[in-house]
């Protein structure tokens, strides 16, 4: 298959090869060679092979064949007269180097074609198209900032770049915006009693209030009150459909700003079935012993020590596929939690044990980006609860699929302040619960970097349909163009179709010409469904040992270490570098080495969180079993 | 996998649509198969009756071990989920 001018152009340093028969006094043109992108195939299977005198596409466009070259031949400079040099890549590589960033490149691309046409401090280019051009530029030291890019590694560095640039612009003060003030309360002690109260740090919930949650709600036939502490972690539970923060607001302080009063040690779980017995959440699901199915200390998920109170909810029969079921269980459960809300209100301040302020800042002069939040919005669980009246709510908020999936912009601080309320289902490994907005790890860092200004946190849903997707996704480019920013950090959770609109969603920044990092699950079982040539900064979140869905809780979600590792990938990305492309097939070690360079640049180390193999193993189990 | 990428193209028809998931039977009585809305692509409004298709290889039995967290959980549901 040949390839068009466009694709020769970006696979410029690609083997030229080929794709049919050409007779000798052809002359080169990109409808004479072979798509690089299948070499990889051809050479696996032995039908390609090149070695050191293989030519590149760019070398050999507008080059005369001088023997006939049968399909599928690599071109050697002794099959062609007129080898070409091309000029583009000389001028942007020559614009690198005022800039003055000579280790940026991360990939010696462009360097390589030019070092064949430096001679003597002099640059000649070559114009082979009948007129014969001969150019000659003075190149300054271009020569040895060549041989020094050229052995840098793959990975895209955090750079001086930005600075470069920034010195440029006047120093403008950080404009601060707004602020959240968490009060955290300690609970080390939980237990059943006539009424619901917190004494010190023993929280009472009261005996039966599970009976009035039951008939809150039509759909929900019975519910049981379990409160797990960690000598109870080896006890059965059914699926994990979500884990919550335990907090609310002071008075009538409104989402996202004034004071939130948030209870340490102890997280609300909602699991259930219905009254078949068939999980909610029945794709992937986490039923079984609860420390053997919960990844700990994630964002999304309980950290070890932490005490459970977890409800286990049946709906009416078939329902747990349809979306009034699972939003029922959450809310049933969310009545409990709203009675211990209402207590917390009224907690004497002494009680206190950390105060956290959190503050948003706009920094003028440095480059506007945004982050993007792919939720599911197709119904059922693939729904999320936008902006309740209390943190991690139900009451007061508007569920995504309701809203057409269309952008919301949140402001940072009401994200951290439980702004949004999962109905999380697919795949507990790689799926978002409640609880990983509520300490989103890429908002805190983007929020806090002193060298990006965060402008906005945006929120867009995914629909089934592939035109709705469409439909959504333009409007998000039309609202980042709108906010005129520079770059963009675009997530999802899980896999499956939302890639999709997540692929739009990076072509409609992209094509805006702005810088776009994509972040998701991908690994070995999440691979990207679709794809396009914006999708080249692109972080996996994958942390299990053999890079697949293995339904422990919140084991591939994104964590600290996935955020730097994206900022610092945006944030080389706006200061000019490039980017190796990737690997065939799915390898570790672009995660660690990318790490790596970012722990260079802010020059302390990342901690790397643990994956399923610190939890214990089915053979440890036999003992253990209760339920069985 | 010791029979790794060989792909079935396999046909289907629609037969349940949920908001959680769609199930779908294979054509030729090659069984039933039920996926999460996510994992299904179309361009479509979904309808029952509605045709599907897709790459499979055969499914292939991993080792001759029992895993007994899936048997109990089985036996779990089994029950009632009690």
């Amino acid at each position: 298959m040949s390839i068009t001018v466009e694709t020769a152009k970006e696979h410029a340093m690609d083997h030229a090869v080929s794709c049919c028969r050409f007779e000798a006094g052809t002359i080169i043109e990109p409808s004479n060679l072979e798509d690089p992108a299948i070499f990889f195939d051809l050479e696996e299977s032995g039908l390609l092979k090149f070695d050191e005198n293989s030519l590149t596409i760019g070398e050999v466009l507008g080059a005369k064949l001088i023997k006939t070259a049968e399909a599928l031949t690599p071109l050697t400079a002794d099959m062609l007269e007129g080898l070409n040099v091309q000029t583009e890549e000389v001028k942007e590589e020559v614009k690198e180097e005022v800039v003055g960033t000579p280790t940026a490149a991360t990939e010696a691309v462009a360097p390589a074609s030019m070092t064949t046409s430096l001679n003597g401090g002099m640059l000649k280019i070559h114009i082979g198209e009948g007129k014969d051009i001969n150019l000659e530029i003075p190149m300054f030291a271009a020569q040895g900032s060549v041989a020094a890019a050229a052995p840098t590694a793959k990975i895209v560095e955090v750079q001086e770049t930005a600075a470069t640039t920034e010195t440029k612009i006047e120093e403008l003060p950080a404009k601060k915006l707004r602020t959240l003030t968490k009060k955290h309360f300690k609970i080390e002690k939980v237990v059943l009693g006539e009424e619901t109260k917190i004494e010190g740090t023993t929280l009472t919930l009261r005996k039966g209030i599970e009976l009035e949650a039951v008939e809150s709600q039509e759909l929900v036939t019975a519910m049981t009150l379990e409160i797990i502490t960690p000598a109870e972690y080896d006890t059965y539970s059914e699926t994990i459909m979500d884990v919550q923060p335990i907090a609310t607001k002071e008075d009538d302080n409104f989402l996202g700003t004034g004071n939130t009063r948030v209870i340490d040690g102890v997280i609300v779980m909602v699991t259930g079935v219905d009254e078949n017995g068939v999980q909610i959440g029945e794709f992937g699901s986490s039923e079984g012993i609860l420390s053997e199915n919960i990844m700990w200390n994630r964002p999304g998920s309980p950290d070890k020590g932490d005490i459970f109170i977890k409800t286990t909810v049946t709906i009416k029969a078939g329902t747990n596929m349809e979306r009034p079921g699972p939003l029922a269980a959450h809310t049933a459960s969310d009545f409990i939690t709203q009675e211990i809300r209402n207590v917390l209100k009224k907690m004497d301040e002494s009680l206190v044990v950390e105060t956290e302020e959190l503050v948003q800042f706009r920094r003028p002069g440095k480059k506007k980006v945004v982050v993007i939040k792919e939720i599911m919005g197709q119904g059922a669980m693939h729904d999320n609860i936008i902006l309740p009246t209390e943190p991690a709510g139900i009451m007061g908020g508007k569920p995504n699929v309701d809203l057409g999936n269309l952008p919301i912009v949140l402001s940072p601080l009401e994200v951290l302040d439980g702004g949004v309320h999962a109905l999380t289902c697919i795949g507990p490994a790689s799926k978002e619960c409640t609880r990983h907005y509520y300490r989103e790890p890429l908002v805190i860092e983007a929020m806090n970097d002193p060298e990006i200004d965060l402008c906005a946190v945006i929120f867009v849903g995914s629909p089934q349909v592939n035109s709705e997707k469409f439909y959504v996704s333009e409007r998000l480019g039309m609202t980042v163009e709108a906010l005129d920013i520079e770059g963009a950090i675009v997530t999802t959770e899980g896999f499956g179709n939302n890639h999709i609109d997540f692929a739009s969603h990076i072509e409609q920044i992209g094509m805006r010409g702005m810088k776009v990092v994509g972040m998701s699950f991908s690994a070995v079982q999440g691979a990207l469904v679709v794809g396009n040539k914006y999708m080249e900064l692109m972080v996996d979140n994958n942390k299990s040992e053999e890079g697949i869905e293995n339904e422990v809780l919140a084991c591939n979600t994104l964590c600290k270490e996935d955020a730097l590792r994206a900022l610092g990938m945006l944030k080389s990305a706006m200061g000019g570098s490039e980017v190796k492309g990737p690997e065939r097939k799915w390898n570790p070690n672009v995660k660690e080495a990318n790490l790596e360079a970012v722990e260079a640049h802010l020059g302390s180390d990342i901690e790397r969180v643990l994956n399923e193999t610190s939890i214990p193993m089915s053979e440890k189990r036999e003992s253990k079993l209760k339920t069985k | 996998m010791k029979y790794g990428d060989r792909l079935v193209k396999m046909q289907g028809i629609i037969v349940h649509i949920s908001d959680g998931g769609v199930a779908m039977d294979l054509k030729g009585r090659l069984g039933h198969l039920t996926v999460p809305m996510r994992m299904l692509i179309t361009d479509y409004e979904l309808k029952v009756g509605q045709e599907v298709e897709f790459n499979m290889s055969f499914p292939e039995v991993m080792s001759g071990e029992v895993n007994e967290k899936y048997v109990s959980n089985i036996e779990k549901n089994k029950r009632g989920g009690k």
